[in-house]
């Protein structure tokens, strides 16, 4: 599939590598400077990700990914409108922390010769990078779901589904388990838990579904008995929790515990990597949640996972996956800017429109940016944990496995 | 209605029993060696780690690893107490605060550097069952931590109140230097109290492994409220804290019930100031003979 794709890009740009080699040998024969490397001077590309710190886990599991990627390209030949030049991942720790990403972000472009960047995986994070990147007029693409990365700029491109159409998939998604969805929101009373939830209230009424209890949670919960027993007295019949991974654990097995028959979305970030089926077992059979990317949405996404399975022993998770068609879609726009220049690597991707390959392996599978840097074509899928996999069960379009009904 | 109240107090009066053995830590180590360990919550940490690798390599129950916790934490309760808290105990408060609060510091970072930050759980068979009585659910695996808690907290009163050493001990802390002079020594008791401390630090942390995850920053989530239920319990009192874990427990789960799931800590802290102004010196004064 690579290599068809590849293949056609040589031919379309076949005009395009020709007036760029000429003009390199008509400035060789100027200036009379000998540079044989200079068709395969590689193409450096930033990737900014948490490996230490609390995000750390799901950081390590990005840069395997970006590598991965950076693979996949470069053994298919590289950029061929740049002589085949291969692709160099420059990869920084961002330490979970806003500040060292904002000195990171700094140094990476600063210190190398960039034309591109990816990150961070953390809205946080991702926020303070975009800042620098566009100051510093350097494309960044991210799997980061914040809308307000979509706010007054120019070289933040988000190829994946927006944090507001996450909360309306989720209230969607209610109505597979019930008629009349009866959805106690509990989330912890941060930013992040703040957000979402009122994402979720505000569009609760449009989508017909009744919202029972609306609790924030001290984050970091000793115990999530008394808050289980308090979603138990409300009658919910869904439960939407807006929480990291540790509480989640917590609160999954309080459910349990309480002998609470209750479906669950746990949406998306922690709730959908290998790691919280690990942490709760068999538990999550069943369990519903969202996310930007799944491993099975098509042909090509389903190729990287096998592949990513092999050398990680764990299946490609969303922010992963993503990146992986990211990578590509860098790769897309150097191929057509025929130039390293960031600028030109921008414009590139401000008119990329695939429909086919790796680049566009995402659900909705197109991939094209409006002026706010939004793939117009994006949005969530609906996923449950089925046979400690993660199957995409919504919407229709995407589902590749029947919801199972617990 | 009734139902849900019920379910609540047993909700607090479980995993008050957890906060009773950090708690009772703390203030045994107060009242005897007059030190405030600020480390605490680390050492229940390290006992889940102990009890997590003792899962994951050798599938050990972690309730069966607690006869493995509680003597490796006894013995660095020893060696800490010798090497380390003995050198400040003549220095007054400001040295002793910042021993045990660098000790804290260390060991997390240490934990961060050895077993990074990820969430480790152990599955067991109980880890999610729950007994039923009527309409109340009680999760089993709290429940057996309960119950070995308030175990182990009724042998360390037998021990303080019917045994040489456990006498010892109380007289050491009621006078160092009479102690001495009736053939008490009380570098030996002293060694004797810390380990008994952090080997009921090691078990907290074996009793949550079944159904709370390990991480380098655990401690500090259970070291708060274990502070509060000994100022609560008065310090240095073993009954007090003990009782005072149990009401924090039951406290916060009403309050997240009835207040708010946000609230729970703040009607544990209405508890703590109103008990300060009203007895300030907690609600069991003096030492529990």
């Amino acid at each position: 599939m690579a290599m068809t794709r590849s293949s056609t890009f040589a031919k379309r740009h076949g005009r395009r590598d020709f007036l760029k080699k000429s003009a390199g040998a008509v400035a060789l024969a100027t200036f009379g400077i000998a540079r044989e490397a200079f068709a395969t001077e590689p193409v450096n590309i930033g990737g900014l990700y948490p490996v230490t710190g609390s995000f750390a886990q799901i950081g390590q599991g990005c840069v395997n990914a970006a590598k991965l990627a950076v693979q996949m390209i470069n053994d298919a030949g590289g950029i061929k409108s740049l002589g085949g030049a291969k692709l160099n991942l420059i990869v920084s720790d961002v330490q979970s922390d806003t500040t060292v990403t904002r000195t990171e972000t700094d140094r990476l472009i600063s210190g190398y010769k960039l034309s591109a960047i990816h990150g961070c995986f953390a809205s946080a994070l991702t926020l303070i990078a975009s800042e620098v990147a566009e100051r510093a007029k350097m494309p960044l693409l991210t799997g980061s779901s914040s809308d307000q990365l979509n706010k007054d700029r120019h070289y933040t491109f988000t190829p994946f589904s927006r944090a507001s159409q996450f909360a309306l998939a989720q209230l969607q998604m209610s109505k597979l388990v019930s008629d009349t969805p009866k959805v106690a929101v509990i989330f912890e009373n941060t930013a992040f838990g703040t957000s979402t939830s009122n994402g979720l209230r505000e569009q609760a009424p449009g989508q017909g579904v009744e919202i029972v209890m609306f609790e924030p949670y001290s984050a970091g919960l000793t115990d999530a008995g008394p808050l289980i027993n308090k979603v138990k007295a409300s009658g919910a019949n869904m439960l939407f929790p807006v929480s990291y991974l540790n509480d989640l654990i917590l609160i999954i097995r309080a459910i349990k515990q309480n002998g609470l028959e209750i479906a669950i979305n746990g949406g998306s970030g922690g709730f959908v990597i290998p790691d919280f089926y690990k942490n709760v077992g068999s538990v999550a059979e069943g369990l519903l949640g969202v996310a930007h990317w799944n491993h099975d949405v098509n042909t090509d996404a389903q190729k990287v996972n096998e592949v990513y399975k092999q050398q990680y022993g764990e299946f490609l998770f969303e922010y992963a996956g993503g990146l992986v068609a990211q990578t590509f879609m860098i790769a897309d726009a150097l191929e057509r800017a025929a130039s390293t220049d960031p600028e030109k690597v921008r414009d590139a991707l401000s008119t990329l429109d695939v429909s086919s390959g790796y680049a566009a392996m995402g659900p909705g599978g197109k991939v094209k940016f409006g002026p706010d840097g939004k793939n117009i074509y994006a949005h969530p899928v609906g996923v449950q944990w089925q046979h400690a996999d993660l199957a995409a069960v919504f919407p229709k379009d995407d589902a590749r496995a029947p919801l199972i009904k617990i | 209605m009734l139902t849900t109240i019920a379910q609540a107090v047993v909700n607090g009066l479980l995993i008050g029993g957890i906060y009773a053995l950090v708690s009772i830590g703390v203030t045994l180590i107060f009242g005897v060696v007059k030190i405030v360990n600020f480390a605490q919550g680390e050492f229940v940490m390290i006992g889940m780690y102990i009890s997590f690798f003792l899962a994951a390599n050798f599938g050990i129950d972690p309730l069966l690893s607690l006869v493995i916790s509680m003597p490796v934490l006894f013995v660095i309760g020893v060696l800490l107490q010798h090497f380390l808290l003995r050198r400040v105990l003549a220095l007054g408060d400001m040295p002793q605060i910042f021993l045990t609060f660098a000790m804290s510091l260390l060991l997390v970072n240490v934990a961060l550097l050895l077993f990074t930050a990820n969430y480790r759980t152990v599955q067991t068979p109980y880890s999610e069952t729950a007994i039923h009585f009527g309409t109340l659910f009680v999760p089993m695996a709290k429940l057996i931590a309960f119950a070995v808690a308030m175990v182990l907290s009724g042998l360390l009163w037998v021990f303080l109140h019917a045994t040489d050493l456990g006498k010892a001990m109380r007289a050491a802390a009621q006078n160092r230097d009479v102690a001495m002079l009736m053939g008490i020594n009380p570098d030996r008791v002293f060694c004797v109290a810390v380990g008994v401390a952090l080997a009921l630090a090691g078990a907290a942390g074996s009793l949550l492994m079944p159904f709370y995850p390990a991480y380098p920053l655990v401690g500090q989530v259970f070291v708060l409220m274990a502070f509060v239920a000994v100022v609560l319990g008065t310090l240095g009192n073993v009954t007090g804290a003990l009782i005072a874990s149990l009401m924090m427990g039951v406290a916060e789960s009403l309050g997240i019930q009835f207040v708010g799931a946000d609230s729970g800590l703040i009607v544990v802290f209405a508890m703590l100031l109103l008990t300060l102004a009203l007895r300030p010196n907690g609600l069991f004064g003096g030492w529990s003979r």
